[in-house]
């Protein structure tokens, strides 16, 4: 606008603060191309991880889920979001109070609110969580930012010029659409781009309200995060490419034309012409999104359905495909990142077939009558599972509702370079040991932590004695008071294997993933005792098609099968044969591989009473947010 | 105009059903205790009672200390930033203008793991001050990391708003300062910066709620025990299953911003120039 010159001070600072936008992105770009995992290390280029990318169905569905929940729900918000703002002018003052007032409410409530109150509505009302509701929630959060940003030109508009329109004979619709709107047109079009952003960009509220495999891009990245997976910088990279093509060239086409021709006229007539062609594009994709819409619903009506709900990277996809081809069905795969998050998920009435859980929480679902008995005669490979897993199991006695799946227990994981063998003696209470402040991980779990810490005072870790809990929160609160500890999530394999730390509470499996990864790591269980898990597959209430369930879980005890998921997976597989065939094989002594549950001090986590998870549950969350 | 008044009828009932309500369902759990079911339904106002622990109300400082950090930050840079971009002339704005807004669809996950790999203890970061010979501290996991991540995440916020502020403003007020005599810094603090308020003060508001709120950026880049109030009330819902105390805490925020925000109107000229 204003000045003639810029000089060169005010240039540089944009270049700085662009440079602090892209930093990020560029380095997820240029790693996209690496031929490895890493994400530091450059090892040369390669194109492998964009093959996978657009092999990969999970992905493609959540992209085409991201966009058109995106364009349908910014369409939708844009128009009631303008219709609003223009009538709320007029409006009584009481009504255009709620309307500002309410519409602040989700722009100013924390996604995490918002996301709750919407999954509790949801629920109430019994709608099947899906497709609708998701794109129901986007509109609801969209809407909101439209009439914000449409508002003020509103009410900066020079509101005779409908009056002046009708007078001269317009209908009030024409007045509309011929007149307000094109003096709205800038901040319709700002409410449009915040719409469109936001609903391409929410995690939160998908994640809660979404249901039956229907996932976004987000939460696809949010269950990818277990591992290291370069796919998402290749489609991350796609995603920005595609975006910085439609946005640079609608923007710069017009101006290019009107170069090439050197005609300032021309320039007009092609302004023009382009505001028409944002329609057209507009209507094209409607047009797309919606043949896409029914062939999706069509192919899923024909097909036999499973609902799979598992912990995330916990199974090797391919599997699933090809048990879907073998039993001409669908599996409908969804994901949850912790035993509590499945059962919030389950309590909030989503509905699934086929659940993977822990021990303890099989004990709460049955407990609170979730679950199906099995129908064993089905489950041909029954004797093909370790008896161990099959016998004394005092969360499910009779064994009646759990095909056992993984088992594993807990132990630390340390870098051998830098941890004295000589303080392993310490057991758990290594993680005490003032050498190593600062450089330990901790997992972010209740049950494991109050595990550890039960276990190093010599307590059980079922105890109930609210004392004995107490002393347990103690050691945590000082643990991280004096030793700077960081709880970590899944992440803690990847940060162990680029050596970030000396110390890591991990899981067996996730132990042998990480030391296969890098060698410097080794594995101990402390001898004070430790968390003997076992993760099995159950069979819930609403499951209809008992038949189907149990060919998938005996499909996953099959010995090939359960060879090929457990090289994915890397934990210990419940099934005999596996097992003896990596005792045996390279991975004999493997510290992380086949977990030594000889120690008497080791336990299985049972469903505590109520009383007690509230108990301990305020604890965790005292600790959690100790200063 | 008053033919239009009808149009915001819609929206009413709208927002009534997936605003309003959900939101006193939330309220209805924040006052109750219990199993989380209808039937045996308890009133009880525990759940704020515990809010006023010591170690909760840390948290609530602590967010409130990140998100004022974190507005500052943004405001610094944006303005400047929104400033510069409006001498350009109209096509080379909207490209900058495009360029800052690029990155918001770029998901926030994906952006906020890139920072991961290069903020971590042998990222790129410190490998890069390696060769220079500067032994790097911890970045990860750390109030710097999650700063990063928050102000990277959250700046087109306060770009955007500021920068269409100052586009929308009356150019001839700017003339007419200088006419009367006043130096560009006196024209600038008493002008533009007034004329610009309003988009400063939404991209403040905006930046304030999204960083004392979020999640998944602490999450990510300041560990599992780096709690803010949305890491406290995700941790309530989804790993304890407390949803009594979580809605608590949620009403509690809810009604901290409510204040802050009618706080934030009054300074606001064009809200006062209504009427």
């Amino acid at each position: 606008m204003r000045l003639k010159k810029i000089s060169l001070g005010p240039k540089l600072y944009i270049a700085v603060c662009f440079l602090f936008f892209y930093l990020p992105i560029a380095v997820t770009m240029f790693f996209s191309f690496n031929s490895s995992k890493s994400l530091t290390h450059f090892t040369g280029f390669s194109l492998h991880w964009y093959e996978k990318l657009l092999t990969d169905q999970n992905i493609l569905a959540a992209v085409y889920v991201s966009i058109s929940i995106a364009i349908f729900a910014t369409i939708i918000s844009t128009i009631l979001g303008t219709i609003t703002a223009i009538g709320l002018s007029k409006s009584r003052k009481v009504l255009k109070e709620w309307i500002l007032n309410v519409n602040n409410i989700p722009i100013m409530n924390p996604d995490i609110v918002t996301a709750i109150s919407l999954m509790i509505l949801f629920t109430s009302a019994r709608l099947e969580r899906g497709y609708i509701t998701m794109l129901l929630a986007h509109i609801a959060f969209c809407t909101p930012f439209v009439i914000t940003s449409v508002y003020p030109k509103v009410r900066s508009m020079d509101h005779n010029l409908a009056d002046v329109a009708m007078d001269l004979g317009a209908t009030p619709f024409q007045a509309l659409t011929k007149v307000i709107v094109p003096l709205l047109r800038p901040g319709i079009f700002a409410g449009m781009l915040l719409a469109f952003t936001m609903s391409l960009d929410d995690f939160v509220v998908s994640y809660f309200v979404t249901g039956n495999g229907v996932a976004n891009i987000s939460i696809i990245v949010y269950n990818m995060t277990k591992r290291i997976n370069p796919t998402i910088n290749a489609l991350s990279t796609l995603l920005i490419l595609a975006v910085v093509i439609v946005l640079v060239g609608v923007n710069l086409w017009p101006a290019i034309k009107a170069k090439r021709r050197g005609n300032p006229k021309y320039q007009a007539v092609t302004k023009r012409k382009s505001k028409k062609l944002v329609p057209i594009l507009a209507g094209i994709c409607i047009i797309a999104v919606g043949i896409t819409c029914v062939t999706q619903f069509s192919a899923i009506s024909s097909k036999q359905v499973l609902r799979v709900f598992n912990s995330g990277e916990y199974i090797d996809m391919d599997l699933i495909a090809q048990f879907e081809d073998e039993y001409d069905c669908q599996v409908v795969y969804e994901t949850f990142d912790s035993n509590e998050s499945m059962y919030t998920k389950l309590q909030s009435g989503a509905t699934y077939d086929i659940l993977v859980p822990s021990d303890y929480m099989i004990e709460r679902l049955i407990e609170e009558d979730y679950l199906k008995k099995i129908d064993w005669k089905q489950i041909t490979h029954k004797d093909d599972i370790i008896p161990s897993l099959m016998e004394n199991n005092e969360f499910d006695p009779k064994n009646e509702y759990t095909v056992p799946y993984y088992w594993g227990t807990v132990g630390i994981l340390y870098d051998t370079n830098v941890v004295d063998e000589e303080d392993l003696a310490q057991g758990w209470e290594i993680l005490r040991n003032p050498k190593y402040k600062g450089d330990l991980y901790m997992y972010d779990s209740e049950r494991d932590s109050f595990m550890i810490a039960l276990k190093t005072l010599g307590y059980s870790m079922n105890t109930t004695n609210k004392k004995e809990l107490l002393e347990a929160y103690d050691w945590l609160i000082q643990q991280r008071e004096t030793m700077d500890p960081v709880y970590v999530g899944d992440d803690v394999m990847d940060n162990m294997i680029s050596g970030n730390k000396a110390l890591a509470v991990v899981y067996s499996g996730d132990g042998t993933y990480v030391i296969d990864e890098n060698e410097d790591m080794s594995f101990f269980v402390p001898e004070q005792g430790s968390n003997v898990w076992t993760d099995g597959m159950v069979v819930t209430k609403d499951c209809n098609n008992m038949e189907l369930a149990c060919q998938f879980m005996d499909f996953f005890l099959d010995k090939e099968v359960a060879i090929q998921n457990t090289e994915y997976i890397g934990y210990d597989s419940a099934v005999q044969s596996v097992y003896d065939y990596y005792r045996e094989g390279d991975y004999a002594g493997n510290p992380g591989c086949g977990p030594d549950t000889s120690n008497p001090l080791n336990e299985v986590f049972r469903n505590q009473p109520q009383k007690i998870k509230a108990f301990t549950a305020n604890l965790w969350t005292k600790i959690k947010s100790h200063k | 105009m008053r033919h239009f008044k009808g149009l915001a009828y819609p929206y009413v009932a709208w927002s009534f059903a997936l605003i309003a309500l959900p939101l006193l369902l939330i309220v209805l759990y924040a006052v109750t205790s219990g199993d989380n079911s209808l039937i045996t339904i308890h009133f009880t106002l525990d759940n704020f009672r515990k809010i006023g622990d010591p170690v909760y109300m840390n948290v609530f400082a602590k967010s409130l200390e990140i998100g004022l950090i974190v507005t500052l930050i943004c405001l610094v840079m944006a303005y400047p930033l929104a400033y510069i971009i409006s001498w350009f002339n109209d096509e080379i704005q909207s490209i900058l203008i495009l360029v800052v807004t690029i990155p918001m669809w770029i998901n926030t996950l994906l952006r906020t793991y890139a920072w991961v790999s290069l903020l971590s203890d042998n990222g790129l970061i410190s490998q890069l001050l390696g060769i220079v010979g500067i032994h790097a501290p911890a970045m990860m996991y750390t109030n710097f990391a999650v700063i990063i991540g928050l102000v990277c995440d959250l700046l087109p916020f306060m770009v955007i708003p500021i920068h269409t502020s100052l586009t929308k403003m009356d150019y001839s007020l700017v003339e007419a300062a200088k006419d009367l005599g006043a130096n560009n810094f006196q024209t600038f603090r008493k002008v533009i910066l007034k004329l610009s308020l309003p988009g400063v003060i939404n991209g403040v508001t905006l930046v304030f709620l999204c960083s004392i709120s979020s999640f998944v950026v602490p999450v990510l880049l300041g560990g599992r025990q780096y709690m803010l109030i949305g890491n406290l009330i995700e941790q309530q819902f989804i790993s304890i299953g407390d949803w009594n105390f979580g809605s608590a805490i949620s009403v509690l925020l809810a009604i901290a911003i409510l204040i802050v925000m009618s706080l934030m109107r009054r300074i606001d000229p064009d809200e006062k120039g209504e009427k």
